[in-house]
Order: C-alpha cells, then structure tokens, then sequence
C-alpha cells in the first residue's frame, strides 16, 4: 500500500510538473530572470533541470496533502 | 459499461496492489495478423523516434528543440517562445485526433502506438529470445538461484539497459545536437545535465518497459481512466460472442458438440494466456483492456485448428453483437455524429493552423521605451530613446531599416542603416527620436516605428505603435 501511495503521489505530480515546466519556462527566460534579488549564473540547461524537479516536488506535496485528506477516520483513529 | 464495475468490483483485492503481490504476467507468443501490425507500428514508430535525430536540414539537425538558445528547429521551420500558441494548437490537434480515434476505434493508441506497448513489445522480445517462452520463462522464474539462472537473467538485464541506454541517448539527441552528443559519449564528456538526462530517461524506460508493464496502463494511465466518455455503443472493442462460444467447454476435435449443447469456445485459456494485461476478454469489455488483440490473434488460430470459423474474439461493438451486424453494417454505423463532430472541429482546427503557420510573418518587431526623456533648457528639442528588439525568426539572414513617423519633423537616429541581422536570431537596436517641442502635445503623442527589410526576395514591412512623451511645460 506505501508503494501504491508513493506513485499516486510520484506520478500524477511528474505529469503536471513537466507541464508546469513547459508553461513556465516557454514564458519566462531563466537568464532574464533574478533569484533572490540576484541575477542568475547558472546554464540554462541547470535552471531547466532544476526547475523541474522544483515543480515536481511542489505538485508531490499536493498529492501528498489529497492523499492524507482521503484518509478515513478507521484509519486515522487507529 | 455494467460489466466494468462488477469486474472492478471482484478484482478489489488484486487492485489494491501496485506495486507487487500482484501476480507476474508471463504472456504468452501469438503471431497473426494485429501481431503483425503491431510490430508494423512498432518498426514505425521506432525508426521515426531513433532515426529522426540524425537527419539534417539547412546545416543543422533537422529536429532539434534547443532550449538552450530557446529555439525549435522542425527541419524548415524555427519555432522561438513567442510561437507558443502552435505548441498549443498541436496538442489541442492530437488530443482531438485521440478523441477521434477512440470513437471509431477503440484503444487503437494503446494497442499498438503508445511508447508503453511498443517498448513493452521491444523488451518482451528480448525477453523471448533470451529466456524462453511462457512455459519456459514461468519455469525459470520458480527454478532456485543457480549459475544457469543468474546468466540468464543477466543477459536479459543486460540487453534491456542496452536498449534503454540507446533510448535515452537518442532523447537527449533530440534537445542537444546527437552528433556531438555521440562525440561526448564516446569520450565521456558530456556535461552533468546531459549525463544526467540520459540515465534518467533509460532509468524510466527500462522501469515501464521491463519491469511495471501492464501496471503502467492499468494503475499509472490517466487515459484509461477516462477513455469511457468517448466510447459509445457503435465504438470498436474486442469482444468475445458470447452467443456464439457459451456454454464453453472442452471436447475432442471430431465430437458433436452441438448435440452435447456446446458453444464454439473450447475454454483452452489461450486468449488469457497472451493477454498482457491478464485478463479474460470472455468476461466483457474491461478497462484494463488495451486493445492490443492479442486475444484476437490466439483465438483465430485455435479456431482454425478445431475447424470452426474464425471471429470468436474480434474487434466488434456492443450495437453491432447485439444486432448481429456484419462487418459493413458496423462501418456505416461509423457515421454517426459523433464522429462527423469530431472529424469537423479537428480539420478546422488542421486547416487553421496550418493557414497561419504558412502566413507566418518570419520578422517580429517589440519596442521598449526608456523611461529617460531629453530635453534641455530653453532648447526647443525633446529627445526620447528606445530599444527596438527585431527578431528574424526565419533562417534566411536579411537586412532592415528601421524608420519613425506620426510627428512633424522626426528625426530618428540609431546605428548605421541598414542593419543586418542572421538567420534565426534577433538584435535589440538603442534608437533615439528628436522632435520639435512645438510640434508636439504635452504628454503622450503617438509615433509609428516602420521596421522594412532592403532587398531580398521577400518585402517585409512591419509597423509597431510606440509613444513619445513631451514634458508639460512647468
């Protein structure tokens, strides 16, 4: 069931990660863009990669909250 | 779709499971002709997705999303950020051709195109020659640990991250140009990203393709989940004719069974032996039913050795099995409106598309004004600067000149005219404007950059409203 409940986290938050990263990198340019206040040095490719995987572990941790509201209140009270 | 939910229903226990305690699908060979055409598809497909990356155009990959200078080259067209909206219109095209073919056809996709069957296929191939068939493989997979075992499967491993390494390869061959990509390989420099890419995509085909199977289609697949709302009763789907196997049993081939009440099936499991998914097609249409036809395929062939006429298993609807409608009474049923619908907004959507991306304007032109305004005392001149970004985003390099109007007596200065810009890049150009205080309103006064090109084929001319702001005088 943990396994189970890792992909439905994993997974659907990979799709609508990718997604978010295609919307958000076509409209934005990492090197016109600042972070913290300060110009960014990486590669393209880096904030590319590392957006990502930013993107995906935000839409992981809503998955994560849908999967501990669908909880039952059996399971909780256990 | 009852006999979906009373299969879901019973299966709850099973279903429960993702990943393991479900029981390892062995399935079995079946050649015929939809195994035929599947790997038709597959060898399509694959030659595309492989292949595609080595052609050049123009000098240059053919196919190459460069994000790195955030430019698509799809052999003659170069796609930059602003052309976003034909990113949309293309998957707005596929989505709707997906909707199309799931009325007419059923899981055409999933059955012998979508990347999961196709390197499912690939790799239970492999599987095939290295470990044996079915029987041979079930075998194997109970037999102890021994060194026979051991180099087996290593082999097979061995072969499947052979295949995903060259996969993932080729991905990133499509972002970062493959043949100095290969160069890096070969000398193992490539950068980390790259590096990085590649592992990660042969990770993910060699998970899907080798290891979670089915359960991609079955546990993973959002199109599974809502392929029900473009099926109607008219939709092909592999079925099994009740009517025609039940009450199924086993008899020897030269018995009656007619007189001893027997339907055409002969109950011997072959359709859920190929079945990747593991189901039995006799219990109705299930979701987890990619359409691959396998249990078409294994089905005609036992039917040919019993003597009895093909189609027990077959691609049919549930309108045309109740009615008993032959094959070209199925095909008229296709035009219904449904699919007139769906056919009509799609070639609308295909013939728009394809008129704007033919009437693209190959120049764009964005002006940014500075916020400085000139003007010095008792000097009748206001002066106002501008930086004109001129994007050529074709790949035939032209010069252009740049000029203002909409004042009395403007005078525009920039850079020496005309102004030569490559092939698929873009220059931002400082210009200044003068004008004649008199000749202008205090506050915001419209002017018009014409941005031309000189000589070339082709006459371009494109106009972009700025604003040119006078001080109110104190």
């Amino acid at each position: 069931m943990t396994t189970r409940r890792l992909i439905w986290i994993l997974w659907p938050s990979f799709i609508v990660g990718g997604i978010a990263e295609v919307l958000f990198f076509t409209a934005f340019d990492p090197l016109d863009m600042m972070f913290l206040g300060y110009p960014i040095t990486w590669s393209r490719e880096a904030v590319y990669s590392v957006g990502f995987f930013v993107f995906w572990a935000i839409c992981a941790a809503s998955s994560t909250a849908t999967c501990l509201l669908q909880l039952t209140s059996e399971k909780i009270n256990r | 779709m009852q006999s979906v939910q009373t299969q879901e229903a019973t299966a709850e226990p099973a279903e429960q499971a993702l990943y393991e305690v479900r029981n390892k699908i062995h399935p079995r060979a079946v050649s015929g002709k939809f195994a035929l055409s599947r790997w038709f598809f597959v060898w399509a497909t694959q030659l595309v997705f492989y292949g595609l990356p080595w052609l050049s155009w123009n000098d240059r990959q053919a196919v190459l999303f460069d994000l790195v200078h955030r430019k698509f080259y799809i052999f003659g067209l170069v796609f930059w950020p602003q052309d976003i909206v034909y990113l949309s219109v293309l998957l707005i095209i596929s989505a709707y051709s997906l909707f199309l073919f799931t009325a007419v056809g059923g899981r055409l996709w999933c059955g012998y195109a979508c990347p999961q069957t196709v390197y499912t296929e690939i790799f239970m191939w492999i599987e095939r020659r290295i470990e044996g068939d079915r029987m041979k493989r079930m075998k194997l997979d109970k037999a102890s640990l021994n060194v026979r075992k051991v180099v087996i499967k290593a082999a097979k491993h061995g072969a499947w991250i052979a295949v995903a390494l060259w996969t993932g390869f080729t991905f990133v061959g499509y972002f970062t140009p493959i043949t100095e990509l290969a160069g890096k390989v070969l000398n193992w420099s490539m950068g980390p990203w790259e590096r990085f890419w590649v592992f990660f995509y042969a990770f993910a085909t060699y998970g899907n393709a080798g290891w979670m199977r089915e359960q991609v289609c079955k546990y993973m697949c959002p199109y599974a989940r809502f392929q029900s709302a473009m099926f109607d009763r008219d939709t092909l789907i592999i079925s099994y004719d009740q009517e025609r196997g039940e009450p199924r049993g086993s008899r020897s081939k030269r018995a009656d069974y007619k007189a001893r009440g027997l339907g055409d099936c002969v109950d011997c499991g072959i359709c859920v032996q190929v079945c990747p998914t593991g189901i039995d097609i006799r219990n109705g249409l299930q979701y987890e039913c990619i359409g691959c036809a396998a249990c078409i395929d294994g089905c005609n062939q036992v039917m040919d050795k019993m003597g009895y006429p093909r189609g027990l298993v077959r691609y049919s609807s549930e309108n045309a099995l109740e009615n008993h409608l032959d094959f070209a009474g199925m095909i008229r049923r296709v035009v219904r409106p449904r699919i007139l619908i769906y056919t009509a907004v799609l070639w609308t959507i295909i013939i728009v598309a394809a008129f704007a991306l033919t009437n693209r304007v190959p120049v764009k032109v964005d002006v940014i004004r500075d916020r400085i305004t000139m003007v010095a005392p008792d000097d009748p001149v206001v002066e106002n600067v501008y930086r004109l970004q001129v994007m050529n985003t074709s790949e035939i390099p032209r010069q252009f000149r740049i000029s203002a109007s909409g004042l009395d007596g403007i005078e525009l200065e920039s850079q020496t005219q005309p102004i030569f810009i490559d092939g698929a890049s873009q220059r931002v150009i400082p210009v200044r404007l003068r004008a004649d205080k008199r000749q202008t309103r205090p506050g915001a006064n419209r002017v018009l950059f014409t941005v031309e090109t000189v000589g070339g084929d082709e006459q371009i001319v494109i106009e972009e409203d700025a604003t040119f702001i006078t001080p109110r005088s104190e």
